[in-house]
């Protein structure tokens, strides 16, 4: 009774797909990996997903170790509560990002160790030599959590990368703001890859650089048309496996085994297709995973859904890419690597806005989700709603009313739970609403009739 | 007819102004005026006001259930924030010709499109404000704000000229000097203005055009100089920490409890309140430099230059400076839930005040009056604890 | 010289406790449990002072504490839980640095130097991390909430209760009870998991030891062993956790007047009653 208890470990979880099951040994792989790199006193720097360095620290062979890939994985394994307690008691609100509170719980301990916590899942997070934070227009943790872990790391510096792009409004077209824009976030890049070059003490290689930016475009337009096969019905893959497939895609851009996992599900993909190997045979109800990012440790309702005969052949969380093709600019005519990433990133956020234009009264999120329920022939609209976490989560309820006014009503749910905490979620309650919304779906059906 | 005329001048006009916030913003719609919302420390008034609008801060309500906002907008936002669009939901904003939104905090700019779409005004703007304060973010927000001048002169329907942004410098800056002057009064023991007067003063203030605020301000000064020192004996003299602050209710709790609230870092209050645009050739040089580089806020990332204390000293170095001035004995970090911005900074800024040896109390709110009701015990908790030093 | 004697009323959520002291302790009562019961705070005084064979003059100066402090009409002064729990813990456990106190409503944690708080950390918003939690999931496993403490003792292994949500972790009790967990190992459970809110609360304090436990809580076996185990060491409990509270508050009332009588100043006094008392807030 008094010796701390070790979490139960979870079963594995039942995927779909091949290329799926091969993430969670690649993650832990990874986490391994950058525990040994700081022994092997390689530069490590910790690191937010999608702030556009990937293809710049990979160049400069920094280890990234992604903080909130970190977090996930303590939450996923169910091991998280030890460290959002310690934060807590460092005064931090309980109420602020689960994946920094974690995050900053585990790094508070292990500097006050000097060692990793006891039984650290994966074998810890490795200190970093380096932070790199950015201000955006999402995501405040982005600029707050790695000041705030500067407190129990003085000695790392820190250096915030402004990545903005304009929003959308009535006002004006953002094509006329574009050029500032892409302007600020190249002297912002140049000065990231100034900052890591007196870190490291090496140069960029500039050229080592265009050959990376050019692996990502080709990583971005294959994860596009990898994901588009699931179109098919049945659907080769679901949401919850593309909880899986997003970690070379946020992780592991601009290298080539990011690529080779993208042409592999790639060829998955299409086999299934060919054998007609759905999720599951008897597609009743085809779902999009319209927003929120998934309760880490609770990735089996996914499964729950399937078996309710419900698939998620597409979903807007971790769809980070655009085919590059699709841009309105020629992107391969930009041949300065910070150029090209600045219009990559201004391009991206700015997908949608043309197409919310043509229709009265829209919004480019919502076009981004009409264009997926028509794509993918969808029945119902499922969310997620992270009390931590107001980058993802705000904006959903409206989204689904702007939705309901200027396209259709659609059955829709919004599950409440957290990424991280886990004491917020409740199985039982999940999914008694799970079988209320199934039974909405349904009765729509047989309706349509 | 002027407000002035009907309810007299200083504290009792503050008073008439805070009890119904918006009245003259509304008197002055009647007369043919355009008022312009805005959230938030870091809209530039200055080009509101040279655009030739009446600047209106938006603020919530503690004491109204936030029950509309829901349907629109989620529960994990920002309390103050859902409390000021539930207040828009319920009418007490209609005046408003449309709405200016700031990139301060996720609450407010993750926000943005529902006040957009939701309250269907005639003019929306977002200013995409850089999170980094380096030359180059400097550069970039003066093409941001070049931006804004040019959308509100297109609203309007001229340039919004160098000098009308000269000549709403100069009144800002004449506003901000009378605030000075007004927080000079909190110097003496005991203070000759009480914070809750002081707060009201100042929330009044911000519903009013920047003359008649500036007015207001210089004759609550002259009266309270003139009246009868406030003489009730208290332990204490406090700061007050937070982020936007837009109502007496805490305040009125700290005073209640035996304190003075002689000094605040808050919005309304010194965070936005006290510092000049300097006047420049260019104005927007100035105010670029204000807005992004001289509001010392959580939203705000400064870069590090030296060593940790230094940066310590950057960041938090004000509140140093402000606790001597204003001799104050403790400090109360009043933090709503669910603030990335502020909440994350608690343990530095807890830790820097007390290494000067002024002890902190740390309470988190919901704002609403009966989450505020539950702190008495930890306000009086912390004064007997001051006081039996 | 005459006798001096003070009096301590400590009206918490559930349980209205009165000392009364001069040199030490002469009488104690704790009183009736239950809102209804608590405006009738006047009861227990009239019950001490006759245990102490004493009249309401002669008690020298009363002090109130505790959630229910506000409007007690017979009292001379009020000072809150957080001032008279830290007196109460130097004066019965004085080698504690830490107070723990577990009320029915809130928890809080007290840092100690010289006998006085210097810091504290207060939980009253969720239930989670007070009595309220073990009484709510107690009703739910059909237990009285004095023998959780006992039978968690029997636990061989213990069941994980994920929800700190008062209302989901009452669910999530009976489930564990429909799919066959031991009572004891689900108590076990619960200790555990109110333990952890507890450290993580008390733990931004930077605690230093001894840590005195006190409240309802510390009359808790089980929870006390939870959380020794979360610290890592062993607790200190008083006599009699209840009455902590009250007995810090007649000995602040006893430091007040021996203050006022060495500088010459005014005592702060009400003009005090022994009658009901009739709102609080």
């Amino acid at each position: 009774m008094t010796e701390e208890k070790k979490p139960e470990e979870r079963k594995k979880r039942r995927t779909a797909t091949e290329a799926a099951s091969k993430i969670g040994p690649m993650v832990k792989a990874t986490i391994g990996g950058t525990v040994q790199a700081r022994e092997e006193g390689k530069p490590i720097a910790y690191s937010f997903i999608c702030c556009c360095y990937d293809e710049i620290i990979r160049a400069m062979d920094i280890i990234p170790v992604w903080t909130e890939n970190y977090a996930g994985v303590c939450g996923a394994k169910r091991d998280a509560q030890r460290f959002l307690e310690r934060a807590e008691s460092e005064n931090f609100s309980r109420s602020l990002c689960t994946y920094a509170l974690c995050g900053l719980g585990f790094d508070a301990w292990r500097e006050e160790l000097g060692e990793m916590p006891p039984e650290a899942p994966w074998g810890g997070q490795a200190r970093p030599d380096m932070m790199l934070g950015s201000g955006q227009i999402l995501c405040d943790p982005r600029n707050k959590w790695y000041q705030a872990a500067q407190h129990y790391m003085p000695d790392v510096p820190v250096y915030d990368v402004g990545l903005p792009w304009p929003a959308y409004e009535h006002d004006y077209d953002y094509r006329q703001v574009q050029d500032y824009y892409v302007k600020y976030i190249v002297e912002q890049l140049r000065g990231l890859v100034e900052f890591l070059e007196k870190q490291i003490g090496r140069k960029m290689d500039w050229d080592r650089l265009s050959e990376l930016v050019e692996l990502a475009d080709r990583t971005w337009n294959l994860i596009y048309e990898a994901y588009e096969l699931r179109r098919a019905v049945p659907t080769p893959m679901g949401t919850g496996d593309a909880m899986n497939t997003m970690v070379p895609m946020v992780f592991m851009m601009g290298t080539q085994e990011g690529y080779d996992f993208y042409k592999d599900l790639y060829d998955e993909l299409k086999r299934k297709i060919a054998n007609k190997e759905g999720v599951i045979a008897d597609e009743k109800y085809r779902l999009i995973w319209g927003g929120g990012l998934p309760s880490w440790f609770a990735l089996a309702d996914f499964n729950y859904f399937n078996s309710k005969g419900a698939v998620f052949p597409v979903e807007t969380t971790y769809r980070m890419v655009e085919a590059i093709y699709n841009f309105d600019i020629d992107l391969s005519k930009v041949t300065d690597p910070l150029e090209h990433i600045a219009w990559r990133w201004v391009k991206y956020w700015t997908y949608w806005y043309d197409k919310a234009r043509k229709r009265p009264g829209s919004h480019p999120d919502v076009e981004r989700l009409i264009q997926y329920i028509e794509d993918y022939k969808i029945d119902g609209i499922v969310m997620h709603e992270a009390f931590s976490c107001r980058s993802w989560h705000v904006g959903l309820i409206w989204q689904l009313n702007l939705l309901k006014k200027v396209y259709k009503d659609m059955p829709s749910l919004i599950l409440e739970s957290d990424i991280v905490d886990i004491s917020s979620y409740n199985e039982a309650d999940t999914r008694a609403r799970i079988d209320a919304f199934i039974d909405t779906l349904e009765a729509v059906k047989s309706k349509q009739r | 007819m002027t407000a002035e005329d009907a309810t007299g001048k200083g504290l009792s006009l503050v008073e008439k102004y805070y009890q119904d916030y918006g009245s003259r913003a509304g008197e002055l719609k009647g007369e043919g005026k355009q008022i312009m919302g805005y959230l938030c420390a870091f809209v530039p008034l200055e080009m509101l006001t040279a655009a030739g609008f009446i600047p209106f801060r938006i603020i919530g309500d503690v004491n109204e259930p936030i029950t509309k906002a829901d349907a629109e907008m989620e529960t994990i936002v920002c309390p103050l924030v859902r409390s000021c669009f539930d207040m828009w939901l319920k009418g007490r904003y209609k005046f408003l010709d449309g709405i200016v939104i700031p990139h301060a905090c996720d609450s407010i700019c993750r926000t943005y499109q529902i006040w957009q779409y939701t309250l269907n005004l005639p003019y929306s703007h977002f200013i995409n404000m850089p999170h980094t304060t380096d030359d180059s973010s400097l550069k970039f927000y003066k093409a941001e704000l070049e931006t804004f001048r040019k959308s509100l002169g297109e609203f309007v329907g001229r340039e919004i000229s160098d000098q009308s942004l000269k000549e709403a410098t100069q009144l800002y800056n004449q506003n901000r000097a009378k605030v000075r002057e007004l927080y000079n009064l909190r110097k003496s023991s005991p203070p000759l203005i009480s914070g809750v007067e002081l707060a009201k003063t100042l929330i009044a203030a911000v519903s009013l055009p920047v003359d008649e605020a500036t007015a207001l301000i210089g004759d609550v000064i002259d009266e309270v100089k003139q009246r009868q020192p406030l003489s009730a004996p208290k332990s204490a003299r406090l700061m007050v920490f937070g982020a936007q602050i837009d109502n007496v209710a805490f305040i009125e709790l700290v005073e209640e409890s035996g304190a003075w609230v002689v000094a605040d870092d808050l919005c309304p209050g010194a965070r936005e309140s006290l510092t000049d645009v300097t006047p420049t050739a260019d104005p927007i040089d100035g105010i670029a430099e204000r807005y992004l580089r001289k509001i010392y806020c959580g939203r705000t990332y400064r870069e590090r230059k030296g060593s940790y204390e230094d940066y310590m000293e950057e960041r938090f170095g004000h509140l140093a400076a402000a606790i001597k001035d204003f001799k104050v004995d403790g400090v109360v970090l009043y933090i709503y839930k669910y603030c990335d911005p502020f909440g994350f900074e608690v343990p530095e800024i807890k830790s820097y005040i007390e290494s000067k040896g002024v002890p902190v109390l740390y309470v988190e709110d919901e704002y609403s009056m009966s989450t505020i009701g539950r702190l008495r015990t930890r306000v009086q908790a912390f004064l007997e604890m001051l006081g039996s030093k | 010289m005459k006798k001096e004697y003070f009096a301590g009323v400590d009206i918490g959520s559930t349980m209205t406790k009165v000392v009364i002291m001069n040199g030490e302790m002469l009488a104690s009562v704790i009183g009736p449990t239950g809102p209804e019961h608590r405006k009738l705070a006047n009861r227990v005084m009239e019950e001490a002072l006759n245990k102490a064979g004493l009249s309401f003059d002669e008690i020298t100066y009363v002090v109130a504490t505790g959630y229910g402090r506000i409007n007690v009409p017979f009292a001379d002064k009020q000072i809150t839980e957080i001032s008279c729990h830290a007196r109460g813990v130097s004066y019965l456990l004085p080698e504690a640095r830490t107070v723990i106190d577990i009320g029915g409503q809130d928890s809080k944690a007290i840092k100690l130097a010289d006998g006085r708080a210097v810091d504290f950390v207060m939980n009253d918003k969720c239930a989670a991390g007070s009595g309220r939690f073990l009484e709510v999931t107690a009703e739910s496993l059909g237990v009285k909430l004095e023998d959780m403490g006992k039978l968690s003792l029997e636990a061989k292994s213990r069941v994980d209760i994920s929800n700190i949500c008062t209302v989901f972790a009452a669910q999530e009790v009976v489930a564990q009870l429909a799919a066959g967990a031991a009572l004891a190992d689900i108590i076990a459970g619960l200790h555990e998991a109110i333990a952890s809110r507890i450290c993580g609360m008390a733990r931004r304090l930077k605690m230093e030891r001894e840590v005195a436990v006190t409240g309802g809580g510390a009359k808790n076996i089980g929870l006390v062993r939870a959380l020794e185990a979360k610290l890592g060491y062993a607790v200190l409990v008083p006599p009699e956790p209840l009455l902590t509270g009250a007995i810090g508050a007649a000995l602040l009332g006893k430091d007040m007047v021996k203050k006022a009588a060495e500088s010459g100043e005014q005592l702060p006094r009400s003009e005090r009653r022994l009658t009901e008392a009739s709102i609080f807030s």
